[in-house]
């Protein structure tokens, strides 16, 4: 943090945005741990209280069904991802509206969750879903709006964060409970999987606008 | 200096926050009143450790907005503009290493590899290896940039390595090394280096912001996949059990 503010100090010049560089890591470095905190005393328990609370009475299809919602619900919630949008929606003049960026996001999540739910279900191996999805997503790619390529790889990469990953956790931990899975294996891949889905919606929405 | 606080921004942003965590809340209530039914002191510090994070990423939010943004893009710009772009390349590096090496994330995610391999692999040398990693990723990421490459020929070739690589690893390895892509994408990642790149994107000609700006993201969820991957073959071949 310091080395990159050095650096800035040394090669670059107009002393207000340097300023307001300055202001602005302060802000964030306040925000970021206050968010930790936040989080640590107020989603993080709520995670984990619903994993355990599924591991009880789930059922299958309603744990399909919260899935879901929650991976739609955390994803929106996460700063990457909004802070993503926002460079998208500058960047394109406003073609590429903010809050439909963040939605069509927040859905492939809750979507691929779903789908790695079904995977561990199926006893499917991971690397089928991964090849799977990955092709579909070199297939979009041929028919999609090219300026929606680096965007919704991008967006890929983004979805994981700190709200997404302790939540996306503790919910696969109460579904491994509910079927009863003791391979660690099976609980693992969750979060690889949901960053797939936000590139085929943001793919799927640059065949929409093409 | 009046102009750092911009109360119709910051007013936006505030609703924009609420717009983006009230979802989970309801989520949240719902489950309170039909399921949890915690008692009133439990419930009110759930609301306490929300309402800090909502405070969080409004304050996180703007500082990103008037400092990380416009700062990036200068410096993008900047260089963007000077006949040597090149030193691009250098200076992603250098900043994806020092990004990294300070993410609290992959600290984690080094120590679990660790643990996992029963102190096999080093927390250090996972540390340094991944830093390594994230940093010619983002010296990729500017050289597309500065270039003009296409991402999908980064892309193509990145994933292609990392999927033969997963086959040799096998599901445990695989699981944990494509969970850990997000890890060095830290919000630093995504907030200032991202806009250095859009920002030279914007300056140079022949360059459109979108198409050769973005991309840097997904550039670098590519590194600890394949560093870890490969330290999962490494690790076999040496005779590590996996079975806990």
């Amino acid at each position: 943090m310091i080395v990159t503010i050095l650096q800035f100090a040394i090669i670059k010049m107009p002393w207000i945005v340097f300023y307001k560089f300055l202001i602005g890591s302060v802000m964030v470095m306040i925000g970021l741990s206050l968010l930790l905190q936040g989080l640590k005393f107020g989603l993080l328990p709520v995670g984990e209280m619903i994993g355990s609370a599924l591991s009880k009475k789930g059922s299958v299809s309603l744990l399909l069904f919260l899935g879901f919602l929650i991976g739609f619900a955390v994803t929106i919630a996460e700063p990457d991802v909004i802070v993503l949008s926002s460079h998208v929606d500058i960047a394109s003049g406003g073609a590429v509206d903010k809050t439909v960026l963040i939605m069509m996001i927040g859905i492939g999540v809750g979507f691929f969750i779903l789908i790695s739910f079904l995977r561990v279900i199926l006893k499917v191996p991971i690397i089928y879903i991964l090849i799977g999805g990955y092709l579909t997503i070199l297939v979009l790619s041929f028919f999609s709006n090219p300026n929606y390529i680096p965007v919704g790889f991008d967006a890929g990469g983004v979805t994981t964060g700190p709200v997404t990953v302790p939540f996306i956790l503790a919910l696969g931990l109460g579904f491994t409970y509910v079927l009863g899975i003791k391979n660690t294996s099976d609980s693992f891949g969750l979060i690889g999987l949901a960053s797939i889905g936000p590139i085929i919606t943001v793919l799927i929405l640059g065949v929409i606008y093409r | 200096m009046s102009e750092i606080f911009i109360a119709q921004d910051f007013l936006h942003l505030v609703l924009q926050t609420l717009q983006a965590l009230a979802p989970i809340f309801i989520i949240f209530i719902f489950f309170q009143i039909f399921v949890f039914k915690m008692p009133r002191s439990a419930f009110l510090n759930i609301l306490k450790g929300f309402l800090m994070a909502f405070a969080g990423l409004v304050i996180f939010l703007y500082g990103v907005q008037i400092g990380f943004m416009p700062a990036g893009k200068i410096i993008g710009e900047t260089i963007g503009a000077n006949p040597h772009r090149w030193i691009l390349i250098p200076i992603g590096f250098l900043l994806g290493f020092v990004v990294t090496i300070v993410e609290p994330a992959v600290r984690i995610l080094c120590k679990q590899v660790e643990d996992f391999t029963t102190g096999y692999i080093r927390e250090k040398t996972m540390l340094y290896t991944l830093s390594i990693g994230v940093a010619a990723a983002v010296a990729l990421a500017m050289a597309k940039t500065v270039f003009g490459l296409s991402l999908v020929y980064i892309l193509i070739p990145g994933y292609l390595i990392a999927f033969i690589l997963a086959f040799i690893a096998g599901p445990t390895f695989t699981s944990l090394a494509f969970d850990s892509g997000g890890v060095a994408t830290g919000p630093m990642t995504v907030t200032f280096i991202l806009s250095i790149s859009i920002g030279a994107a914007t300056i140079m000609e022949g360059r459109d912001t979108i198409l050769h700006g973005f991309g840097l993201v997904s550039i670098v969820a590519l590194a600890p996949i394949i560093a870890l991957l490969i330290f999962g073959i490494i690790y076999q071949k040496k005779g590590g059990n996996l079975e806990r």
